[in-house]
């Protein structure tokens, strides 16, 4: 084939590639990195959110001072428990619905898009939805107490710290449980039905084929889905923020993320927020890093 | 040669006369709260600002009242911020003091200097917007809160709500207690609630009547008679859910409910301006003479007698802003605020202009007596420049106490070295 001012055909391709990806990587150096960057060199400076003076250099003060700081290690904590208590049912539940939806094809469609339909609905809407369901009068008391054979008993769902935690897990775990689920049913499908076959031809029944052919055939998805759901729990956001602006206490569910916007937006503080969000991303940074060495181990390969 | 001549002056009368014509347009950008009432009329000011100034165009902008704050303070730290616009003073406080914000072109808004100015309005009304000598904003509003009652529900628990209103805070908690029903554990009417995230405005006053105060005079102290806060701290907490359960920061809004009417709602703490948002909710209420309005309670012990705090809101400019803008968005405050009888009667807010707080029709409007009585015996709101971070602290306080078994001293201590931290580091 004659080639073209003297470029050849993989020169050819890869200029397009890269015409294709620029804008991507313009988008992404311009929202993602230059952020990152900013935050991490602001970290080590004092400076006023609405002070028009230059930052103060200091150094590692902000995360001497974070190391010490009562309110951060709290939030650490609550972020913790936060993560532990949405991440496994988030990981359990999905991996449960897949397998179920896998075995009603008729209505796999269906049910996929049910349970995502909270993914796509915003966290703010989410999370209205469920601060009237745990109303002293709304449907958790009333669901709780039919439950119970109980009458009037109100469950504190946002007034007392171990039921405001385990109100926002369940709003989480509503919320991205589908999200999750639609991953496992991808990774489901993915492993060949002539495998099935042949465990079904050997005699085994869909128990044992669930745990000895599609369990262990999943532990690369099983492995993205518990690491991506880990590190967005450990983001969590919205769902605090809009139970504490609407009455909920703060000390139990002030998460990173929260104590993050608490510290630049209502305290100024922009250099020991950047810190706070310096010391997450190496959180989750270590489990990408930490999902990226797994991965290689646990290849699964069908041929 | 002679055509090409006349062709020549032609478009060179034309360039001339299109350059005279097109003056420079200014853009001014106006941001402010929801408020449907105010937004009727500001619109129309700003139609009649525009026919006044044809090169002026006002982009009025109206952002939710909750998330103002948040989004006037991130424009501002990226240096994207508008022209003009209005907060609450306690979040205003800190633009002043950052040097964001510009003093008042006297010039533009017709005024001498600051002294004109001043005695035009109500004496103390701009002390919290001057800085070395120079005013910052014009108020949009002073606010004040008294205690809203339906006489309905009053009579229906066998009080005269005439007399049997309560004027201390041990009364208040009592007369609650008769006017709250409960399905159970769940309140299913309330008789008060607090406005819990505006601890500044109506909890500090609680902790003053009995000789507290957040700092000490010379402000480098956190936490002044640990006793005044103990006892309020402990009323809140008996206030709450686990004590004698009258209320609680997790049930809906009380202002907001009270409208309704709903047999749900006895008691609610509000300002002059829930009157107008009232006719609005709920115009067959507000006419049927079942509510009335009665002063900011104070503890039976009380040592001084202070009433809720008032705030305002102030229109400040961008100090950022080109010079011809901001002398704009100055003109177009004088001129909006020069119809108080207006702000007052349609939207029932007050700009505390002295002609208007003397007319007649001012001190006849219903319950008036009572907000200016009580204003008399308060103060501003409490103001620092990490007032809003104090007001999150004392909030966990109260919610601590009120949600959780923090005892009273425990949240103290809590509160006094949160508050102290950041005294220190300034």
């Amino acid at each position: 084939m004659r080639q073209r001012r003297g470029f050849s055909m993989e020169q050819r391709k890869a200029r397009w590639g890269w015409i294709f990806v620029t804008p991507s990587l313009l988008f992404f150096f311009v929202f993602s990195f230059y952020p990152i960057f900013n935050s991490f060199y602001l970290s080590f400076f004092r400076k006023n959110l609405l002070s028009l003076k230059p930052p103060t250099f200091i150094g590692l003060d902000n995360y001497k001072y974070l190391m010490r700081s009562s309110l951060f290690w709290q939030s650490v904590k609550n972020t913790a428990v936060f993560t532990v208590g949405a991440f496994l049912p988030l990981l359990v539940l999905s991996l449960i619905l897949a397998a179920f939806i896998m075995t009603r094809p008729r209505f796999r469609k269906g049910f996929q898009m049910l349970l995502y339909s909270p993914a796509a609905l915003s966290s703010v809407v989410a999370a209205l939805i469920w601060l009237l369901i745990f109303d002293p009068r709304g449907i958790a008391n009333q669901a709780l107490n039919a439950l119970m054979n109980t009458s009037g008993v109100n469950y504190h769902w946002l007034s007392s710290p171990g039921m405001l935690r385990l109100s926002t897990i369940i709003v989480y775990v509503w919320k991205y449980v589908g999200y999750f689920t639609v991953i496992f049913v991808a990774g489901i499908g993915a492993i060949p039905g002539s495998l099935h076959e042949a465990a079904l031809i050997d005699g085994a029944d869909r128990w044992t084929d669930f745990w000895h052919i599609t369990f262990p055939l999943l532990k690369p998805t099983t492995l993205l889905v518990s690491v991506m759901a880990m590190i967005q729990c450990l983001k969590t956001f919205s769902t605090q923020y809009l139970f504490v602006t609407s009455g909920a206490m703060s000390q139990p569910i002030e998460v990173i993320t929260l104590n993050i916007y608490n510290t630049a937006i209502k305290d100024y503080s922009i250099g020991r927020a950047s810190a706070m969000s310096v010391l997450l991303f190496l959180v989750m940074l270590t489990f990408t890093w930490v999902q990226l060495r797994l991965s290689r181990t646990e290849e699964v390969s069908y041929m | 040669m002679k055509r090409l001549s006349l062709l020549l002056a032609l478009v060179l009368v034309v360039a001339l006369s299109l350059g005279a014509g097109a003056q420079k347009i200014i853009e001014i950008t106006y941001w402010t709260h929801t408020d449907d009432n105010r937004t009727l009329i500001e619109n129309r000011y700003i139609a009649e600002f525009q026919k006044m100034y044809p090169n002026v165009r006002v982009k009025r902008v109206v952002n939710e009242a909750a998330k103002m704050g948040d989004l006037v303070l991130t424009a501002f730290s990226a240096n994207n911020a508008p022209d003009l616009f209005n907060l609450p003073i306690e979040q205003e406080y800190g633009y002043m003091m950052q040097g964001r914000v510009s003093p008042v072109d006297y010039a533009a808004i017709g005024v001498k200097d600051a002294n004109a100015l001043r005695a035009e309005y109500m004496p103390g009304t701009f002390d919290s917007v001057t800085v070395g000598g120079k005013i910052y904003g014009l108020p949009l509003e002073i606010t004040n809160w008294a205690i809203y009652i339906n006489k309905k529900i009053f009579r229906s628990v066998g009080l005269d709500p005439e007399k049997d209103y309560p004027k201390t805070w041990e009364e208040m908690a009592d007369i609650s207690e008769k006017l709250t029903l409960r399905n159970g554990d769940i309140i299913t009417r309330r008789g008060f609630d607090f406005r819990y995230p505006y601890y500044l405005v109506s909890l500090l006053p609680m902790v003053e009547q009995l000789g507290g105060a957040l700092l000490s005079p010379d402000g480098k102290k956190a936490i002044v008679n640990d006793a005044a806060w103990l006892k309020v701290l402990k009323f809140m907490k008996e206030w709450g859910p686990y004590g004698r359960n009258l209320g609680s920061p997790t049930y809906p809004a009380p202002r907001k409910i009270w409208n309704k009417d709903n047999n749900d709602m006895a008691m609610c703490l509000s300002g002059f301006y829930q009157q107008g948002r009232l006719k609005i909710d709920n115009e067959a209420f507000f006419d049927s003479n079942e509510w009335m309005v009665v002063p900011f309670p104070v503890f039976k012990d009380a040592v001084n007698d202070v009433r809720c705090s008032y705030y305002g809101h102030f229109l400040m400019v961008n100090a950022q802003a080109p010079k011809e803008k901001q002398e704009m968005a100055w003109k177009l405050s004088a001129y909006m605020l020069s119809h108080p009888m207006e702000y007052l009667n349609i939207v029932n807010i007050i700009i505390p202009k002295k002609d208007m707080l003397d007319s007649k029709e001012f001190k006849s409007l219903p319950y008036m007596d009572v907000f200016m009585d009580d204003m008399a015996k308060s103060h501003m709101v409490f103001l620092h420049e990490n007032g809003y971070q104090f007001e999150r602290f004392i909030g966990d306080a109260v919610q601590a106490v009120m949600m959780s078994k923090v005892t009273e001293q425990e949240a103290l201590n809590t509160l006094r070295q949160r508050i102290q931290e950041v005294l220190d580091e300034q």
